[in-house]
């Protein structure tokens, strides 16, 4: 309700750019989550959109795990390269509540976001002590003492890893319950990403990445602004987690616990445009698009890799702050696509 | 009991002494400047007042409380706001938002609001319109020229309804007519009750706006009082021109 209320506020405001309603950004988002929410129904009169089906679903999560990144990583401006822990422990938690405890992932997942989030508040208590480098090592070494303990734990399947039953639906609609879960995970992740933008929590957010001191002294409390944004960017990366652990129905630390993981969502959200709304969810599309692009052309090669980045490396030549953060510098990103 | 208070500060960098038992106070509804050659210390206390860095040793007292261990965002919003040397904007916000920022939120429901409210946006105006850049209210931060900015920080220390207003050389770099507007609103703020404590190089624009005036060298406050006492004493003349 107060949400609402302060959306209102901030359209009133006299003279702010871009609080005139934007009917073509409306338009295009009311539609475009139309489609999709109906898109799955064309599985069952062909049959043959699983795959489709897949890669959107795969998409999804990775636009809720960006926008939810940009938050720390974006507004904050503390790259996170550890970010993929979250996604292991909302995997693990939801499997472990399966496979001893018969409850479903998709009823365990907000528990497992907000455990991600408990595990972002502490870790972040320690590690946001550090700036610069210094927090991105922090973040990186966070991946491997929970690899090692993962590893090490037997209860969890260890090394080993754990195997979840598998769910047992038609082939037609199997893919109905991830996709649904995840679109529904990108839609609130970008909601809340875009909430924050344009709170006062996200006007802090963006004063302490542009000069942290500076933003200290206007009164903000920088420690409490930036334990807060780690939190919060945890949430649905931990859902997100929890629901392709699920997917995959098979849980292994070697498989959520690496640096390359934590590194996509890094490089899609600058290839998008790092702390902007849209930004994330562009690079999202484009990266992983790019990519199965790559794969089906060149195997699971090394080549496909290579050639990903060379994709990234000619993107941001020519839009140094990512295809919406530099669009939008020379006023020529389209309406649709203006979610500031 | 004095409005701010400095008591025995003292800093050392290194082997560097900065700050060297420093004492002195700032009365309520004063203009007091802090003047002193360059390396006299000067900025550090600004720093050491506004939480930025920790003494080694003494206090700093505002209104009868210590203040001394007490974080930056504390302590502004316990009623000292500052500017900087070089000026600091935020320049990827605009004009509007470098404002906004320094107004308070209170709990953690306040964190979720607009951020700009409406009463935030007319003070914030107003403001502009105080130090005359309303023009540029919505213009990116970094696109301003230093004069410009230097108006906007001034500007922005007013959001946070301030008790004492520390300026650090608010003169720096302005050109003669801007610096004329800069004191006309300075005396006038001053004479609504508001207290400044202002470290300045220029001369014309000390002796003739400030009293009292503190004198640091090498650390330690050599003299004080009102402006012609100051610009009489023998050590105050040495400090800065040197023995001669």
């Amino acid at each position: 309700m107060s949400a609402a209320a302060n959306a209102k506020t901030e359209l009133q405001s006299p003279g702010l750019p871009g609080s005139a309603s934007k009917p073509a950004r409306k338009w295009f988002l009311a539609a475009l989550l139309i489609a999709l929410l109906l898109f799955p129904l064309t599985n069952l009169v062909s049959g043959s959109m699983n795959y489709v089906l897949f890669m959107m679903l795969y998409i999804f999560m990775y636009i809720a795990m960006a926008s939810s990144w940009n938050i720390i990583g974006g507004y904050t401006g503390y790259t996170s390269l550890g970010h993929n822990v979250f996604f292991a422990i909302g995997a693990y938690f939801s499997g472990v509540m399966l496979v001893y405890f018969k409850i479903s992932p998709y009823l365990t997942a907000p528990l497992a976001g907000l455990l991600a989030m408990g595990v972002g508040l502490l870790v972040g208590v320690i590690s946001l002590r550090t700036r610069g480098p210094a927090f991105i090592i922090s973040t990186v070494a966070m991946i491997l003492l929970v690899k090692i303990t993962f590893d090490n734990w037997d209860y969890i399947g260890g090394s080993n890893g754990l195997s979840l039953p598998i769910p047992d639906l038609d082939v037609t609609i199997s893919k109905f319950p991830p996709y649904y879960a995840m679109l529904l995970l990108a839609v609130g992740a970008v909601y809340l990403s875009y909430r924050i933008r344009h709170s006062k929590f996200g006007l802090g957010l963006r004063a302490i990445s542009q000069d942290e001191t500076k933003a200290e002294v206007a009164g903000i409390n920088t420690n409490y602004y930036k334990i807060l944004a780690f939190a919060i960017s945890a949430l649905f990366v931990g859902m997100a987690g929890s629901i392709w652990g699920y997917y995959l129905t098979y849980l292994r630390p070697n498989i959520f616990l690496t640096v390359l993981m934590a590194a996509q969502l890094v490089l899609m959200t600058l290839l998008g445009g790092k702390g902007t709304v849209a930004g994330p969810v562009v690079g999202a599309v484009v990266f992983i698009l790019a990519n199965e692009f790559f794969v089906s052309q060149l195997g699971f090669t090394e080549l496909n890799i290579v050639a990903t980045g060379v994709l990234m490396i000619v993107v941001l030549l020519f839009f140094p702050e990512g295809i919406v953060g530099t669009l939008k510098e020379r006023g020529k990103l389209p309406q649709f696509l203006d979610w500031e | 009991m004095a409005f701010l208070e400095i008591q025995d500060l003292t800093k050392s960098f290194g082997g560097i002494q900065a700050v060297d038992h420093c004492t002195f106070s700032v009365e309520q509804g004063s203009i007091t400047a802090l003047i002193g050659p360059n390396g006299a210390g000067k900025t550090t206390v600004f720093n050491l007042i506004t939480g930025l860095i920790k003494p080694d040793s003494g206090k700093v007292l505002f209104e009868g409380r210590e203040i001394t261990a007490k974080k930056p965002n504390q302590i502004t919003r316990a009623g000292i706001s500052r500017t900087f040397q070089i000026s600091r904007d935020l320049g990827e916000m605009t004009v509007l938002e470098n404002l906004v920022v320094q107004s308070p939120t209170r709990g953690f429901l306040d964190l979720f609001q607009g951020s700009i409210l409406n009463h935030e946006y007319e003070k914030a105006m107003e403001l502009l319109d105080f130090v005359g850049i309303t023009r540029l209210a919505h213009e990116k931060a970094k696109k301003l020229s230093y004069g410009q900015k230097k108006l906007m920080e001034f500007a922005a220390v007013l959001m946070t309804e301030p008790k004492l207003v520390m300026l650090d050389e608010p003169a720096g770099g302005v050109n003669p007519a801007l610096l004329e507007d800069i004191v006309a609103r300075i005396e006038l703020l001053n004479s609504r009750g508001l207290t400044f404590l202002i470290v300045e190089h220029n001369m014309d624009v000390v002796m003739n706006l400030c009293s009292p005036v503190v004198v640091m060298a090498y650390g330690k406050v050599i003299a004080q009082g009102k402006p012609q006492e100051i610009q009489a004493n023998p050590i105050v003349l040495e400090a800065y021109l040197g023995e001669g």
